[in-house]
């Protein structure tokens, strides 16, 4: 009895902690010197969607992803991009064989994006907010 | 309907695109290779009815096949060139190039495209062969009827944002050359003028599109029989050599003035789908109907899910190619002017569709990129009568 319900309140915890892990803050970052302040869910969506190649102000945009099933790309995808993974890939054939867009690149992880942003001025990626440092600046986050 | 063969042995532009787009393959990072796979087959309730949408058998044949690669290669900061491939079951799997240009990025929000391209005509235009790109397993056969998909020439594509709303326009200039199978005989098909516009509005979960079109048109059916001894071409002779000319005219298609419209809206709240579209094309003066042809589709999704029913309606105008010639006057040879009148009628009797098509489909994202579709079309056509389809397809992208 004492045995199962401490076995209860190990998967509890295991519950509480896993779901801690996927509740973390995503961030989205762009270049430090960017001149770029913030950016609402608009911005980053509309970019990310192909709609807009700027940043507010005009610079040009250039989105980056994280790799397919990474927790990261599911959380932006379902938040800012309100798409699942299936609607997001339906969404980008329709315009990749048209000549009208070309998705995002897949470039892997939180660590991967934060160095190529860190590298170039013109992109702009999102990554788990716990592995931002001063190599990028966050110009929006979201729980 | 024959497109463009590979090797290419017409388009000089086609094939200069394509060395255009095959100088950067050595350098890997400039090209992108992505590709489509579509493999499907139906089966019909009964296979003594009407044939519809490529399906005529009662046992399920997996023959609704469509391997796509699209190449992408960067010849410049401003310059791409793309070239689409298609290999299909129905022609035996032979190489066809649908798309070859050249796009010259001109601003951000501005692109100029020469080559062959894809005729704007419909909301899914674009992406017609990419079935994983939309919700059935082929877009509505009723609409998504003209067999001239595609055309050579220059277009210029925009995109615009206003306050929160997205909006693009579209607008092309060209022609194609093609053939067209009137009952058994090929006869040349082709535009010269044919342009268009196609203007788009739309938020985040819905889209407007209004499309418009225009062109000289040319269907040579002079060779095609009407009778054991006579053809389309010899008859317009006999309507000329009676003083009917003007009835001659209206009775081929040369460099007729035809044009199509288009008005279609598109919904995606993340639960519900719809979309609708209209259509009319209006051939010219000739024996054609007049096509005016709708779709409705409602969907929920639940998941990886999605549920749509999907109604069809073909409502077309029979032409009059017979107006003006006067009933009952007595001809040399053939009799009377109401044999005139009568041919001219049943010729064009041939050629309005009015057909009702109930579907309901269902996709499933199994994996990440590919679906599998089930779809079954309930067909009520006043003339062929009535059938029932059951199809199946597995769609990817890659």
């Amino acid at each position: 009895m004492k045995m199962s319900k401490l076995y209860k309140l190990m998967i509890a915890t295991a519950g509480v902690t896993l779901s801690l892990v996927s509740f973390a803050d995503v961030a989205v970052i762009v270049h430090p010197t960017s001149s770029v302040a913030t950016m609402t869910v608009e911005d980053v969506s509309r970019i990310f969607l192909g709609k807009s190649n700027n940043f507010p102000g005009g610079a040009q945009a250039i989105a980056i992803n994280q790799d397919e099933g990474s927790a990261t790309r599911v959380k932006f995808n379902d938040t800012v991009c309100k798409k699942s993974a299936s609607q997001y890939k339906a969404y980008w054939s329709q315009l990749m064989f048209t000549g009208k867009g070309t998705p995002p690149k897949d470039v892997g992880n939180d660590a991967a994006v934060k160095a190529l942003i860190a590298a170039n001025p013109n992109m702009i990626g999102y990554v788990d907010a716990s592995s931002v440092d001063a190599s990028v600046k966050v110009v929006y986050k979201f729980p | 309907m024959k497109e463009l063969k590979f090797p290419f042995k017409k388009t000089c532009l086609a094939a200069a695109i394509l060395v255009a787009g095959l100088v950067p393959l050595a350098n890997a990072s400039d090209v992108k290779l992505s590709g489509f796979l579509s493999v499907g087959g139906g089966i019909v309730d009964d296979a003594k009815g009407v044939e519809y949408n490529g399906y005529t058998e009662e046992k399920l044949k997996f023959d609704h096949n469509l391997l796509g690669l699209q190449i992408t290669g960067t010849v410049s900061d401003k310059i791409t060139a793309t070239a689409q491939f298609t290999a299909r079951s129905e022609t035996d799997y032979q190489l066809k190039a649908q798309w070859a240009y050249l796009t010259y990025q001109v601003t951000d929000d501005t692109k100029i495209r020469a080559g062959r391209l894809r005729t704007p005509f419909y909301l899914y235009s674009d992406f017609l062969d990419v079935g994983y790109a939309y919700n059935w397993i082929s877009p509505p056969r009723e609409v998504y009827y003209l067999p001239f998909n595609n055309m050579d020439g220059v277009d210029v594509y925009s995109t615009y944002s206003l306050g929160s709303f997205d909006a693009s326009v579209q607008a092309y200039f060209g022609t194609f050359d093609d053939t067209y199978d009137f009952s058994g005989t090929l006869a040349p098909a082709f535009t010269r003028n044919q342009m268009g516009i196609a203007a788009t509005i739309g938020k985040d979960w819905w889209n407007f599109r209004v499309a418009y079109h225009k062109a000289d048109l040319t269907m040579d059916a002079s060779k095609t029989p009407l009778s054991a001894t006579s053809t389309f071409g010899s008859f317009a002779q006999v309507l000329t050599k009676f003083g009917f000319e003007k009835n001659a005219n209206n009775f081929l298609i040369e460099a007729d003035k035809a044009d199509f419209k288009e008005i279609g809206f598109t919904a995606d709240t993340g639960t519900f789908v719809s979309a609708i579209e209209h259509v009319e094309f209006n051939p010219g003066e000739n024996f054609l109907a007049k096509n005016i042809r709708e779709y409705a589709m409602v969907g929920v999704r639940h998941g990886e899910w999605l549920f749509n029913i999907t109604a069809q309606k073909a409502k077309d105008e029979l032409a009059t190619p017979e107006a003006g010639i006067p009933a009952g006057v007595a001809l040399p040879v053939v009799g009377s002017t109401n044999v005139l009148i009568g041919t001219l009628q049943a010729v064009a009797k041939t050629q309005p569709v009015n057909r009702d098509v109930l579907s309901i489909g269902a996709r499933w994202d199994f994996t990440s990129g590919t679906a599998l579709k089930l779809q079954l079309d309930d067909i009520d056509d006043d003339s062929a009568g009535k059938q029932k389809v059951l199809s199946v397809a597995v769609q990817t992208v890659f």
